[in-house]
């Protein structure tokens, strides 16, 4: 068992080479990217920002073949792919993740500085997600089909229909525009640094109270649902019903047998909490003013800013590479029967 | 097996079961219901009559080719205005010529833009825009049904082959595990973080993406989860003690595989199904909405929801395109419920 | 600037043709240069003189037009606004200078002269006089001798030498500077501390070489030119002499400018009573309309209205009934930008003049306008409207005309119908691809493709990332690019747009191929006259010759302003000038009266009737 870990941490190498070579050689292919907004802004120049700066306006003129190659040395373009990728990796294992081509500024330095907006939002919402999905769903197997379990299928099913941008924007225009219960966006006050840390603290809640709905609300359906079904599952199986007919009290048939069983398919998504570090919805934080990764993450891709697209790959692949490996020592522990590793066929 | 022309005794009791779970069952016949009117939606919604009684003769436009105005003496070229024809005969009261035009008479793509009045428009019972119009002046309703076709054959779709791909590949990894396990596991790793929008940008400058390049792309992005939870359930299956006998009994790996394993797994594979059509709406929608997804003018529930949050002010757009959601999320998820209830090997046991 | 058409965008266009405008009512050689105790006085290297001025030059300045502000404008107070995206730097040039922030930190740095907004003559700015040389080609021009960067060093004849060298450095990473103050910005010579002369690369018409050649200087003591120039002024404040400066910046929430008090241009004639908040803060909010809520409630001082849906359906409320948020509809008179379809005359369906003349005619602008638009915005005739006499106003755009259409198309031999009604002419489909990157402009293309079908047109949408589709039409892969090009400048441009030098070729501006030998004559011609009547007439010609072409169908042109502003902001009797420009945060006539805002966001101030003003001064049809 051990050993296949350590076998599982060597293959981390091999996979995160693939995936970092992979979206290297897609990020070369995509069009739109820094040399061709360069050469766009050279042809709308004349009208553009020459009125702005200068006043001037003159024939826009494409860029010539020695102004592009010097271009593409500035943005790392001028050698042939592999060739980048191997200098770019060569930086990687020194932890440089290289300089942002879009803010200037060393692509690490933007990832930290988005750490702490993630993980408040992504721990809160992880814990408050299994805090009510855990006891619903155990709640909704022991009393299923009854009023009580359809209502909260119900509700539980509505916040899923419902996208979390949706649910953001109407909570934004009643509770915060309308009847100004709420501050309009924002991470904290532009006075945080002068309030006690107790006001720190209701601060940070008095803007947090909206986003976390919109990320809440559509995040209890399948996690209620994995631990409902896979509790009834386990009820309705032999060594429950045996148990029981030998005697064992219901509720300790439920609590010692049958909920540790069912919380096998949980915990093979327990691994992935790692990656909450760099969670976050582009939609909710662009609607709610939030600097988090759901934001970087995507204008880094629109905007083609490769550095930190691939520095948040880096991070993020090596979490999740990690967390992959995590879920499977959670599943060997809740489940002793799970044998990883051992001839299989 | 071979298939008979008969339902098992088994099939039977479930299918008996499904029906006396209500709330699933009727989710499932709405459901139903929405999707074949859905499939002829062109003889509910849409600007085309549906007969034209014209001089003595009769015709159907509502398949086939266009009929020009100049067909009902009208004079011009263009696609008769089937609306407007059946005024003009009804101004005609000695004339014999009539029109009958489906429920909801718009199309999805025409705009109508009433002088006086500005885009988008209140729900009016009498110009029979059930839910309004939109900002560009098309009819809300229209473009619900419309978009709904799109996005529930796109997310079957899209379920189907996700799922082959997902169950089989996911189960032989569980099942034989070692250096294949190990190749696709891999494999699933460096896809699943390859960037989505990369991919639908490159090809989208390339080509007009279309409902089947988009298809291709989500599914070549999407068969990951599914067979990651069959792996992780193949494996569990496998060390179970039935298995091991059944084994020890002889029986062949397919024989393993689709008496045991399978239908064990079921549940896994059946909770997943609602959550699946689901997803594959909202992320039709997602991609809609962020203006990555089918070329406009698609009618589509996400650029309905764009238009909408933009304009609270024309509450309609937004509520009538999130209940339209809702309510078809929902119905899916019920069933999905009572579908996993009902076919379940397993009965449920009920200690009361 | 059709490219990014929504408020935000609008009111930078505004805020940029608005250069700030600074006269010198004196030159009064005897103001010693005041000391700036304190400052650590960093070793300039002088240029040489190299320059022996010329005898018997006539030196020419502007203080007789009227002053274009208010002298009721109090000083002082907070304007609040607002940008969509936090700036990638607050340098002025080198990579993704050029974003939305750009207008902001640019007008910080002004120039030699500007333009004055309603008479359009020239006024001096850090230039007292300027005189020109016989060549047609190099103006020279005496500095205003106070004239200072923020941080009180003097700005002399060296800083605009040094412009030259830093704009021509490969460290600043700006090609398009490299180039210009290459090719069109010949040399800079320096007759004593406060005389330059500048010469540009061509012999052109007086008014042309004062706007194209005239230039801001750079502050010498301030740079480091090397290889890290970029990285390292990213976000260093650079000694600017414009009367704001940048004084905090937190960044990814907002940006704060203050007004210099001591600014050495404060008493100066086209100067006085603008330029008015004490600060000006740039909030970074990332929706419209999210940004709009907060406007609602007073955090931001106006809001750009130029989109219909938000004049005519988001500006309500109990706000706007009581007097509390007035409206203005202010229209403006300057060069208009040219938005329009340009075909791909090298395609083979668009290669035949009367499917172009058919698909014109085929096109319901005007249904556009008048829906969706809310009759708001005009139709564009030509390329080049609100350039005065060189607009060519007889040009009449081709109307929505379905016969014309038909005879057109079925004259090209287009005859045949399918099965949708789309035109056929053996086995090709008369169906056309808009390329396009700008998703709030398809309601008005999907009105535009209803109606074309009527025509037998088939026009398939192709909505593209803004990048990506500028990047196709500039490899020529589009058969409709719809765009629209910036206006601006004194007069039309011809060359890159129409001269068959271009045309076939990727990466430039000739969008539809346009290769008519007559014209590419015509278009030598322009550039070479240097007489404005002769220009004139050739751009009239030119202008007719691109309408006879039919590579072009122009849509809209907006020649207006339109915000919502809260009550406490006032402007002058005149509300604004002929480039309209009302709220511009960098260079208005606004002030703003915080008292008042206290008394209307408490809820005590009167109310009145809803207020909504519609100026038509400047309204030129």
């Amino acid at each position: 068992m051990t050993s296949y870990f350590i076998r599982r941490l060597l293959l981390v190498i091999p996979t995160f080479l693939g995936i970092t070579l992979l979206v290297f050689a897609v990020t070369r292919v995509v069009p739109g990217g820094p040399i061709e907004r360069a050469m766009n802004e050279a042809l709308l120049a004349q009208t553009d920002s020459a009125q702005m700066i200068d006043m001037n306006s003159v024939a826009g003129a494409a860029l010539s073949e020695d102004q592009l190659a010097e271009l593409r040395a500035y943005y790392g373009f001028d050698k042939p792919w592999h060739e980048s990728y191997v200098i770019w990796l060569g930086r990687v294992m020194q932890l440089d993740l290289g300089m942002s081509t879009r803010y200037t500024e060393p692509v690490w330095d933007i990832i930290k500085n988005r750490f702490p907006i993630s993980i408040f939002y992504g721990i809160t919402t992880l814990i408050l997600t299994y805090a009510v999905c855990i006891p619903l769903g155990i709640a909704k197997a022991l009393r299923h089909n009854s009023v009580f379990d359809n209502a909260t299928s119900a509700v539980v099913f509505f916040g899923y229909a419902l996208p979390g941008y949706v649910v953001a924007i109407a909570l934004l225009t009643a509770l915060a525009s309308a009847w100004e219960w709420f501050p309009l966006g924002g991470f904290v006050s532009d006075n945080f640094d002068q309030l006690s840390t107790l006001d720190q603290a209701i601060d940070i809640l008095y803007h947090a109270t909206l986003p976390l709905i919109a990320y809440l609300a559509g995040s209890f359906a399948v996690m209620t649902f994995m631990v409902k079904n896979s509790l009834m599952d386990n009820l309705s199986s032999d060594y429950v019903r045996t148990a029981i007919a030998k005697g064992m009290p219901f509720k300790r048939a439920v609590f010692r047998h049958a909920l540790r069983n069912s919380l096998i398919p949980v915990a093979t998504s327990f691994g992935q909490l790692i990656s909450v570090i760099i969670s976050g919805s582009f939609l909710i934080e662009k609607i709610f003013n939030i600097d988090g990764f759901g934001l970087l993450g995507f204008e880094s891709l629109v905007e083609r800013d490769y550095p930190v697209v691939m520095g948040i790959l880096v991070i993020s692949s090596l979490l999740f590479l990690v967390g992959n490996i995590l879920s499977d020592i959670c599943v060997a522990i809740v489940d002793p029967r799970v044998k990883f590793g051992e001839n299989g066929s | 097996m071979k298939l008979r022309p008969q339902l098992n005794p088994l099939t039977q009791r479930q299918l008996a079961r499904f029906r006396s779970l209500k709330r699933g069952y009727w989710s499932a016949v709405i459901l139903l219901i929405t999707i074949v009117l859905s499939s002829g939606a062109e003889l509910l919604v849409n600007s085309r009559a549906l007969i034209v009684s014209y001089e003595g003769n009769w015709f159907f436009p509502t398949y086939g080719k266009y009929l020009p105005g100049s067909t009902f003496g009208l004079g011009y070229e263009y696609e008769t205005n089937f609306r407007e024809l059946k005024v003009f005969f009804e101004r005609q009261p000695s004339n014999s010529n009539w029109v009958i035009m489906p429920l909801v008479p718009y199309n999805a793509f025409e705009v109508d833009l009433p002088a006086s009045r500005y885009p988008p428009n209140a729900p009016s019972l009498s110009e029979k825009h059930y839910l309004g119009t939109d900002t560009t002046g098309r009819d809300v309703l229209a473009r619900l049904v419309y978009g709904f076709r799109i996005a529930i054959s796109f997310a079957l779709i899209l379920l189907i082959c996700n799922y082959t791909i997902g169950v089989a590949l996911g189960c032989a990894m569980g099942f034989w595990g070692g250096a294949f396990d190990l190749f696709f596991q891999r494999v699933i790793e460096v896809w699943s973080n390859v960037p989505f929008l990369y991919v639908i940008m490159i090809i989208a400058s390339v080509i007009i993406p279309n409902f089947w390049t988009l298809m291709i792309v989500m599914v070549i992005f999407g068969w990951m989860s599914m067979t990651w939870y069959m792996r992780t359930s193949t494996y569990k299956e496998k060390t179970r003690a039935y298995v091991l006998s059944a084994r020890a009994l002889g029986a062949s790996n397919a024989r393993v595989i689709f008496s045991h394993i399978l239908p064990n797994s079921i549940s896994i594979i059946v909770t997943f199904v609602p959550f699946a059509i689901a997803g594959g709406i909202t992320s039709l929608t997602a991609l809609d909405y962020l203006g990555f997804g089918l070329p406009p003018p698609t009618p589509s529930w996400g650029e309905l929801l764009s238009q909408g949050t933009s304009q609270l002010e024309s509450p309609w757009l937004v509520t009538s395109v999130v209940g339209a959601m809702v309510a078809i999320l929902l119905m899916v998820t019920y069933v999905g419920e009572a579908v996993r209830e009902a076919f379940d090997p397993k009965k449920f046991t009920y200690y009361e | 600037m059709h490219l990014r058409m929504n408020p935000i965008a609008r009111a930078l266009i505004a805020l940029v043709s608005t250069l700030a405008l600074i006269g010198c009512g004196t030159n009064d050689k005897g103001n010693a240069l005041p000391e700036t105790p304190g400052e650590v006085a960093q070793e300039i290297v002088s240029y040489p003189v190299n320059g022996v001025l010329p005898k018997g030059l006539t030196w020419e300045t502007n203080n007789e037009d009227p002053i274009f502000a208010s002298a009721d404008a109090k000083p002082g107070g907070t304007f609040r606004t607002y940008v969509l995206a936090f700036p990638l730097t607050i340098r002025r040039v080198g990579p993704d200078s050029n974003g939305s922030f750009a207008g902001y930190t640019r007008a910080g740095f002004l120039q030699l002269v500007s333009l004055h907004p309603n008479t359009r003559n020239f006024v001096p700015t850090l230039a007292t006089h300027w005189a020109f040389d016989d060549d047609g080609k190099t103006v020279y021009y005496r500095l205003h001798p106070n004239a200072k960067w923020s941080d009180g060093t003097p700005i002399t004849a060296d800083d605009y030498l040094y412009t030259l060298d830093f704009m021509r450095s490969k460290h600043i990473v700006a090609p398009w500077y490299n180039n210009h103050y290459t090719t069109q910005i010949v040399n800079v010579v320096k007759y004593d501390d406060y005389t330059i002369s500048i010469e540009g690369s061509s012999a052109k018409p007086k008014d042309e070489i004062l706007y194209e050649y005239s230039m801001g200087p750079v502050p010498k003591h301030f740079h480091v030119l090397d290889e890290n120039w970029v990285r390292e002024n990213n976000w260093k404040v650079e000694p600017n002499n414009g009367p704001y400066q940048i004084s905090k910046i937190e960044k990814g929430k907002y940006i704060e400018f203050t007004r210099k008090k001591d600014w050495w241009g404060n008493d100066l004639k086209y100067y006085r009573y603008r330029f008015n908040p004490n600060r000006i803060r740039v909030r970074v909010i990332r929706d419209v309309n999210i940004a709009l809520q907060h406007f609602f409630k007073g955090e931001l001082d106006t809001f750009g209205g130029v989109l219909p849906e938000f004049w005519h359906d988001k500006f309500k409320g109990k706000d706007f009934d009581n007097g509390y948020i007035h409206k203005i509809w202010f229209y403006t008179d300057n060069p208009q930008p040219a938005p329009g379809m340009w075909l791909n005359q090298s395609d083979s369906i668009l290669s035949d003049q009367k499917v172009r003349y058919g698909l014109a005619h085929a096109m319901n602008i005007d249904k556009v306008i008048t829906t969706v638009l809310r009759g708001d915005y005009r139709r564009q005739h030509t390329h080049h409207e609100g350039y005065g006499d060189y607009s060519n106003t007889s040009i009449r755009a081709r109307a929505f005309d379905l016969t014309r259409a038909n005879t057109l198309l079925d004259e090209a031999g287009w005859t045949e119908r399918d099965d949708r009604g789309i035109r056929t002419k053996g086995q090709q489909t008369l169906s056309l691809r808009v390329t396009y990157g700008q998703s709030h402009h398809t309601p008005r293309l999907v009105i535009l493709r209803e109606e074309a079908k009527k025509a037998g047109i088939d026009l398939t949408l192709q909505l593209l990332d803004s990048s990506i589709s500028f990047k196709q039409m500039l490899e020529k892969k589009h058969q409709i690019a719809w765009m629209g090009w910036s206006g601006g400048g004194l007069s039309p441009r011809y060359r890159q747009f129409y001269h068959s030098d271009n045309a076939n070729k990727p990466q430039n501006n000739n969008l539809t191929n346009n290769a008519v030998p007559h014209m590419d004559n015509l278009i030598d011609q322009y550039r070479a006259a240097t007489e404005k009547t002769d220009r004139v007439e050739l751009a009239h010609q030119l202008e007719q010759m691109l309408h006879d072409t039919g590579a072009v169908i122009f849509t809209f042109k907006v020649p207006y302003t339109r915000d919502a502003y809260w009550r406490w902001m006032k402007l002058p009797e005149f509300r604004g000038t002929r480039v309209g420009g009302l709220f511009n945060p960098m260079g208005g006539q606004f002030w703003i009266d915080e008292l008042e805002r206290q008394s209307v966001l408490d809820d005590t101030a009167p109310k009145t009737a809803p207020v909504s003003i519609l100026d038509t001064t400047y309204l030129s049809e």
